[in-house]
């Protein structure tokens, strides 16, 4: 991998950890904050990013990462004879997306619904119900953010960073790299 | 610049001059500055149908239609000069005359000189007087030298195939450095054995007569390297008998010893103990040798430096007797280097970039890209040319009908290097004689993409890399890596060029 390749990895995890531990929890607070709590259910939503919103983010943000890692290992790896062997990662790098989108609203859910009804406990004091009581356009809203964050995490850095005969191989990369 | 003159005077003589087209090909005639020489190719052959002239014919066609098609496109890549004088046969000059008797005809003979008929029925028995003549002279040296002492180059000078070489020699001759005429030839089969001798003195004397003293007329001569398989039966007529060649050549050598400088400015003598084995053949189509370790060898007699040479006869031995390896070539450091890029070259282009660009036609320009990112510093990444002001910024389409022709000039060049540089390396004879050249197996057209070629080269000449390291799909992501300074040229070209540099 070149030098600039290297740099722009660690930018990437760098800004990654940004937008997951501090931007997107601003976001949330300070911007979508009525579509994450609906009215009259009495949900705290500091509370809810903390101990719903969040953990689920961080779990998706190490599978990420996980799967950065992997990319990186194999097509650092490979020795593809031709440019077709090259692209057949890309139906991999496809997979690993899906299975990466899936696995952030699987998060998404468990955080927020199955874990609470497992214990059999309440996050909303008083309200009798055992999960976090997200409006349908608030779960629209995480999905949402669960792709943005697929992009952002996986993506983006995979874009800027697969090494060698790989390198154009991520979706968009032809577009937006294929002329350097 | 140097100018090179080079004859292959029977069927030897055209498997040397193919070696001399390769050996131009990967660079190792040049000059002391480092320019590439200026060679011209002239082959003398009475066997039209030769299938050896004919694969020397196609070596010379095919680099020399490759080189055209390139143009200016390259900076390093075939960019040695080669002129095709094209193919010339003793009996052309004999209107139409098929046998010896046809040549000399007999009933004039008897007629104009009865002494001198009888003489020539004492020198050539019946057989020999009327075999046909089509398929060369048979192995027969005094055959050849009979034909040959009809040649005049006075005549051949104003009309026919000399014309043109003899009037390069002589333009040559007062620019610069004087130009060097090279003869290639067995001396114990029978056009070379006849012809090449005939032909240097033949040269020598024009030479003076047109007052180009400081030309050098320089021979490499092949002694026996080969037997046959087999051999004819009384209804094959006069044929080559491989029990005649140790005695042809020794009345070769002792004719050299005692008027060879009235031939030749000097000669190299070349031949191995360990003979190779070849179908038996009276010639034609069916004469089909492969090549051999021998005619490179004599071939590099061309690198020699005439002016540091004090000697008449140069000959070459090698170090070990069941072995054959870089140490034993002469300059191995710069030929090994020569032909190993060559090698590699062909290999990496044949068995991997022609099939990239032969996929890349399947499928659309920004599919192929994703996978070969190289590709993009060649071709545009639009079906239309990019932009640049010239032929060096601007990038064709990788479709481009002139870009798929050079590619296929290049294919069929490294398919006839690649043939040649198998068969120097496999064919050896004996079973316990071996070479430290080149992997043979490795040097083919395969049916696969290959990667490492590692292995191509053995030796020293190999290059200094870890074998991981070594692959087509380093040189790939190097390519990708290059500076826009570094690349000289684009399109399929410039492709071949920028691979020529990166692949040693």
């Amino acid at each position: 991998m070149k030098t600039t390749q290297w740099f722009l990895l660690l930018a990437c995890v760098a800004l990654g950890v940004v937008w997951i531990f501090i931007a997107q929890n601003w976001i949330f607070l300070n911007l979508f904050a009525g579509l994450l709590v609906g009215p009259g259910l009495g949900m705290d939503l500091n509370n809810y990013l903390q101990t719903g919103s969040s953990p689920a983010f961080t779990v998706l943000w190490a599978g990420c990462i996980s799967a950065l890692l992997i990319w990186i290992g194999i097509t650092w790896t490979a020795t593809p004879r031709s440019s077709s062997q090259t692209r057949l990662m890309q139906p991999m790098w496809w997979v690993a997306t899906i299975v990466l989108c899936v696995f952030g609203w699987l998060c998404q859910g468990w955080f927020t619904v199955f874990t609470w009804k497992l214990r059999g406990l309440s996050p909303v004091d008083g309200s009798g119900i055992n999960y976090y009581p997200v409006p349908p356009v608030g779960w629209l809203l995480l999905a949402g953010f669960v792709l943005l964050d697929v992009m952002i995490l996986f993506w983006l850095p995979t874009l800027l960073a697969s090494p060698r005969n790989y390198r154009l191989v991520v979706p968009g990369a032809v577009t937006l790299l294929g002329g350097r | 610049m140097k100018h090179i003159f080079a004859i292959g005077v029977g069927g030897t003589g055209a498997k040397c001059i193919e070696a001399v087209t390769h050996l131009h090909a990967c660079g190792l005639f040049a000059d002391e500055s480092g320019n590439l020489a200026r060679l011209g190719i002239f082959l003398v052959e009475p066997d039209q149908q030769s299938a050896l002239l004919n694969r020397a014919q196609t070596a010379v066609g095919r680099y020399v239609a490759m080189r055209r098609l390139i143009g200016t496109g390259s900076d390093d890549f075939a960019r040695g000069e080669l002129r095709d004088y094209g193919q010339w046969s003793p009996l052309s000059s004999a209107s139409g005359a098929m046998s010896l008797d046809q040549v000399f005809p007999k009933a004039v003979l008897r007629t104009q000189s009865a002494g001198l008929a009888d003489l020539f029925d004492c020198l050539f028995p019946p057989d020999e007087q009327s075999a046909d003549l089509e398929v060369g002279f048979r192995g027969r040296p005094p055959i050849g030298s009979a034909v040959m002492s009809r040649v005049s180059l006075e005549k051949e000078a104003q009309v026919g195939r000399w014309q043109q070489m003899l009037n390069d020699i002589q333009t040559a001759a007062g620019s610069g450095e004087p130009p060097v005429i090279h003869l290639f030839g067995s001396v114990f089969g029978g056009t070379g054995a006849s012809g090449v001798p005939s032909l240097g003195q033949l040269l020598k004397n024009w030479l003076k007569r047109q007052g180009l003293n400081s030309v050098q007329v320089q021979a490499s001569l092949m002694l026996p390297y080969f037997d046959f398989d087999g051999m004819g039966d009384q209804d094959t007529g006069v044929h080559a008998e491989s029990r005649n060649f140790q005695l042809n050549t020794d009345a070769a050598l002792q004719y050299l010893r005692t008027s060879g400088k009235a031939c030749f400015d000097r000669v190299y003598l070349i031949g191995s103990d360990i003979k190779a084995r070849y179908g038996f053949s009276i010639g034609g189509v069916s004469q089909s040798n492969a090549a051999h370790l021998v005619e490179l060898l004599g071939a590099l007699a061309l690198r020699h430096p005439g002016s540091v040479s004090t000697g008449y006869a140069h000959v070459l031995s090698r170090a070990d007797a069941q072995t054959i390896c870089w140490e034993d070539i002469p300059d191995n450091e710069i030929v090994g280097a020569g032909l190993a890029r060559g090698a590699r070259f062909a290999v990496a282009w044949r068995n991997n970039f022609s099939r990239e660009i032969g996929d890349a036609q399947k499928v659309s320009m920004p599919t192929f890209l994703s996978g070969a990112p190289w590709a993009r510093r060649f071709f545009s990444t639009r079906s239309k040319n990019s932009t640049g002001t010239n032929s060096r910024g601007a990038r064709p389409p990788i479709r481009d009908k002139e870009g798929l022709s050079i590619q296929n000039a290049i294919d069929q060049y490294c398919d006839t290097l690649l043939q040649w540089l198998n068969q120097i390396s496999s064919n050896l004879g004996g079973s316990n004689f071996h070479q430290e050249l080149f992997t043979p197996s490795l040097l083919t057209f395969s049916g696969y993409y290959i990667n490492s070629l590692n292995r191509v080269v053995q030796g020293k000449a190999r290059p200094n890399r870890s074998d991981s390291a070594d692959t087509v799909e380093r040189i790939k992501v190097r390519m990708d890596c290059l500076s826009s300074n570094a690349i000289s040229h684009r399109g399929m070209a410039g492709l071949a060029d920028c691979l020529w540099k990166l692949v040693l």
